[in-house]
C-alpha cells in the first residue's frame, strides 16, 4: 500500500480555527477538501505537508443557492452536485458542462469547486467556465473576507495569489446578461471526459437586441501555465454577426495566443491545432445557447 | 484516533491513525480484503466502497473522514452468501478474467442501477469509466451490464 508519510491532522469546526492553525503552521500547512489532488500528492511524494487541517467539519461551506445577482456556490461542493445542479445547468451552462467531464463520476463525488480552484492546474476543468462567467471567490484570512475574482488567483502552475493561511470559501457566479450563452468542451485522450485535458476551452457570447455579438469571452485550459484568456479571440466576435467566418477568426486567434509545452499528453503543436478546432466548437454551441436564451 | 463507522450494516468501532486511507482500515483493519489497491491514486477504481451510498475511491479518503457514515464493501452485497443481482449476472456472463477490478465493477455498476435500472448503454459506460480492467473484460461486463437493465439476452 502506499502509505502516507506523518503529519499533525486537525479538523477545526470554524474558519477562525482553521486560519489560527493555518498561520500557526506556516509554509508546511496544507488544507484537504476532497482530498483527489492532496492525498494523491501525498502519496507520489510531490507534497509533504507536516500539517494538515480537514475543512469538512467547518459548517456552511457546501452547497448551492440562488441569492441576489447569481448563484453561490459554497466552496466545499463536490463537482458531481455541480454536475447535478439545475441552478447550475440555466445560470452556468459551461460550469455544467465541465463538471460533467471532470475526471470520472467517483472522483467527482470527491473533488470540490474549491480544491479546483486552490490546486490551480493548468489543465483545470472548473477555471476556464468560472472565468468565462466572471466568478468572484470569497476568500478568508486572518484579517477577514475579500473578494477576488477567479481570474486574478492564477498566478502560474499549481500556483496563487493566496497566502497560506487564506482559505476560499465561496464562490459567487453573476447572472448573465440577458441573450448570454455558454459552453465548455474538453478533449482528452478518451472520450467522455476521465482524462486531464489535452486542451480545453469555454465560451460565453452575448448577443445584442440587433443579434450582433455584444461581448464574447472565451478561456482555454492545458495551452499555458495558467487559465487563457483569449482576447484577441474575444476582439474579433465583438459588434460582428454570429457567423462561420466570425468564429473561424476568433479560433484562428485563439490558436494563435496558445503557448503551450508538449508533454505526455500532446505535443505542443497538436494543442495548438486542438485549440482552434475546439474554440470554433465551443463557440457554435455557446451562440446557439445565446440564440435560446435571446428568444 | 477513534473511528466509529457503520461497516456492512454493522456499527463498528476503532483505532486509526488520521494518514490511514479508508482503504487501509477496510482491508488492514477490518480484513475485508474485496477492495483492492491497485493504482492507489483514485484513477483505477479497484478500492471502490459505497461511502453513504455513493461509489468512492477508498484510497483517497483520510480514515478520519468515515467518521459516522455508513460504508458497503462488496462483501456487504451478500452477507448471507447468496450473490447479488449484480454478482449474480456478472458470473452468469464471466464478466471478469481475473477477478481483480470485479468488486469494483459490481460496487459501480450496483449503484448505478439502483438510481438508473434501465440505464442507457452510454450511461452504463460513463458509470463505470471510473473502473479500470486490464484483462479488457469490459465487452462482457456491458453483456451483463445490459442485462441488467433489461435489454438483450
Amino acid at each position: 500500500m502506499k502509505r502516507l508519510r506523518e503529519f499533525s491532522y486537525h479538523e477545526p469546526e470554524s474558519l477562525e480555527a482553521a486560519i489560527g492553525i493555518l498561520a500557526a503552521g506556516g509554509d508546511g500547512a496544507r488544507l484537504l477538501a476532497g482530498g483527489t489532488d492532496l492525498v494523491v500528492d501525498m502519496k507520489t511524494g510531490r507534497m509533504r505537508p507536516s500539517i494538515v487541517v480537514n475543512l469538512k467539519r467547518i459548517p456552511g461551506l457546501s452547497g448551492i443557492e440562488a441569492v441576489e445577482g447569481g448563484i453561490r456556490i459554497g466552496a466545499l461542493t463536490p463537482v458531481a452536485t455541480l454536475q447535478a445542479s439545475p441552478l447550475v445547468g440555466q445560470m452556468a451552462a459551461a460550469l455544467a458542462d465541465a463538471a460533467a467531464v471532470l475526471a470520472t463520476p467517483p472522483v467527482r463525488g470527491l473533488a470540490t469547486i474549491g480544491g479546483n480552484i486552490g490546486r490551480a492546474s493548468p489543465a483545470s476543468d472548473l477555471g476556464p467556465p468560472l472565468i468565462v462567467h466572471e466568478a468572484i471567490a470569497t476568500i478568508e484570512g486572518p484579517d477577514g473576507s475579500r473578494e477576488e475574482t477567479v481570474e486574478s488567483l492564477y498566478v502560474g502552475p499549481g500556483a496563487t495569489t493566496l497566502a497560506v493561511h487564506d482559505i476560499i470559501t465561496s464562490i459567487f457566479v453573476p447572472t448573465p446578461a440577458a441573450g448570454f450563452g455558454s459552453a465548455h468542451l474538453k478533449i482528452g485522450a478518451r472520450a467522455g471526459g476521465t482524462d486531464i485535458a489535452m486542451v480545453g476551452v469555454s465560451a460565453g457570447v452575448t448577443l445584442g437586441a440587433d443579434g450582433r455579438i455584444a461581448a464574447a469571452r472565451i478561456v482555454l485550459a492545458s495551452v499555458a501555465p495558467t487559465p487563457l484568456r483569449a482576447i484577441a479571440a474575444e476582439q474579433a466576435l465583438a459588434g460582428r454577426e454570429p457567423s462561420e467566418e466570425a468564429v473561424a477568426a476568433a479560433a484562428a486567434a485563439a490558436a494563435a495566443a496558445c503557448r503551450p509545452i508538449s508533454d505526455l499528453r500532446a505535443s505542443a503543436s497538436h494543442r495548438v491545432a486542438l485549440a482552434g478546432v475546439l474554440t470554433a466548437r465551443v463557440l457554435r454551441s455557446a451562440i446557439a445557447r445565446a440564440r435560446e436564451a435571446s428568444r | 484516533m477513534r473511528l466509529t463507522a457503520t461497516v456492512n450494516g454493522r456499527a463498528r468501532t476503532f483505532e486509526v491513525e488520521a494518514r490511514s486511507t479508508l482503504l487501509e482500515v477496510i482491508r488492514e483493519s477490518l480484513l475485508l480484503t474485496g477492495a483492492k489497491e491497485a493504482c492507489g491514486v483514485g484513477e483505477c477504481g479497484n478500492c471502490m466502497v459505497l461511502l453513504d451510498g455513493e461509489p468512492t475511491p477508498s484510497c483517497l479518503v483520510l480514515a478520519p473522514d468515515a467518521e459516522g457514515r455508513e460504508i458497503v464493501t462488496v462483501e456487504g452485497l451478500a452477507p448471507e452468501g447468496a450473490l447479488d443481482e449484480v454478482q449474480a449476472a456478472f458470473l452468469e456472463a464471466g464478466a471478469f478474467q481475473c477477478g481483480f477490478c470485479t468488486p469494483g465493477m459490481v460496487i459501480t455498476a450496483g449503484a448505478l442501477l439502483r438510481d438508473q435500472p434501465n440505464a442507457a448503454a452510454g450511461e452504463i459506460k460513463q458509470a463505470l469509466a471510473g473502473v479500470l480492467c486490464r484483462c479488457g473484460s469490459y465487452t462482457k461486463v456491458m453483456k451483463a451490464m445490459e442485462k441488467l437493465a433489461g435489454r438483450g439476452a
